[in-house]
């Protein structure tokens, strides 16, 4: 009898922190929250300069973040949630762009820049060390003559 | 090589000069309306004199909204005459709707009392949720509603009396004339 008595006791208590553990946690409530936290931080406030919903006091800003939470509590998906205010503000109140192309552009400025570097660096090295002029039988004549008068 | 810088001018330097200037052309602020072509948000709000409209109230008939406040100066106090004799002069074809944006309905009155009444409703939007719904990004922003409940045109800034009357001619005909 008193031998199985510890192990219920400690199965009992493994149980309470388990069930406690669950109800206190409540998954599905913080994930709510970071993603409109996180979707927050993505748009833009429409009323502010250049700041995102997450980060402005107004009442638009506040507004827009009560209407995030709703969406995401509702079910909706991260991309539901932009689409809905793309559909009003159009892509605008997106801090980033959605179009490749702006992406892509510095980076493309960035190599060709470099490259025009690189063909420029080339052109200026080549006098130097590309294909050397190479003395005439006269001149080598005449050289080795000098050397024979110097060496003399 | 040499060749190749002469192709510099028409690939870099001209692209580059049209988007400053087509970019120093427009309001950096301005931003086209989605909604345009679009049916527009449905509303049932509370006036200032605590008249309840809808925008069912007003199917069949085309509309304009109006996003304004007592604080947006000069802009609004500019526009307010502009309005105020559209609805004198159009109001038997066309209903103006004032929507108050981010003010306190006090404030409102204040100006109305100063600058004057038209008599057109001045709708309270509680939480801005309206604004949203139109995606407005400050007032003065008015949208020009056809009598099918589409929205036609979207003017951002004041009202001038030849604005006043280009956006109403896409909701209303008669306005053009």
């Amino acid at each position: 009898m008193r031998t199985w008595l510890p192990a219920l006791a400690v199965g009992c208590v493994l149980a309470l922190i388990a069930l406690g553990s669950v109800l206190v946690l409540q998954p599905g409530s913080e994930p709510t929250a970071a993603r409109t936290d996180a979707l927050a931080r993505e748009l833009r406030c429409p009323d502010c300069q250049g700041l995102s919903v997450a980060d402005s006091p107004t009442a638009s800003a506040q507004e827009i973040r009560r209407q995030i939470d709703e969406l995401v509590t509702g079910g909706a998906t991260d991309d539901e949630v932009r689409a809905h205010f793309v559909a009003r503000y159009g892509e605008w109140i997106l801090l980033a762009p959605t179009a490749p192309l702006v992406w892509v552009i510095p980076f493309a400025v960035v190599v060709a820049g470099a490259g025009a570097l690189g063909a420029w660096l080339v052109s200026r090295r080549r006098p130097l060390h590309g294909s050397p002029v190479r003395p005439s039988p006269e001149e080598r004549r005449r050289l080795r003559e000098e050397a024979d008068v110097l060496d003399a | 090589m040499r060749h190749l810088r002469w192709l510099l001018v028409p690939l870099v330097v001209i692209p580059l000069g049209w988007l400053l200037v087509s970019g120093f052309g427009r309001d950096p602020r301005e931003i086209r309306s989605p909604l345009a072509g679009r049916t527009a948000p449905e509303w049932t709000l509370t006036s200032l004199d605590g008249e309840t409209l809808s925008s069912g109230d007003l199917a069949g008939r085309p509309y304009v909204v109006n996003f304004w406040a007592s604080w947006c100066i000069p802009a609004c106090v500019d526009e307010h005459p502009v309005l105020s004799d559209a609805h004198r002069q159009l109001g038997e074809e066309v209903t103006i709707v004032g929507m108050l944006y981010n003010d306190r309905p006090a404030d409102a009155e204040a100006f109305l009392t100063r600058y004057g009444d038209a008599g057109y409703s001045h709708l309270i939007d509680p939480d801005g949720r309206l604004a949203i719904e139109f995606g407005v990004t400050g007032p003065p922003e008015t949208f020009f509603v056809d009598a099918d409940g589409i929205v036609r045109d979207k003017q951002f800034g004041p009202l001038t009396p030849t604005l006043m009357a280009e956006r109403l001619a896409t909701i209303l005909p008669s306005a053009a004339r």
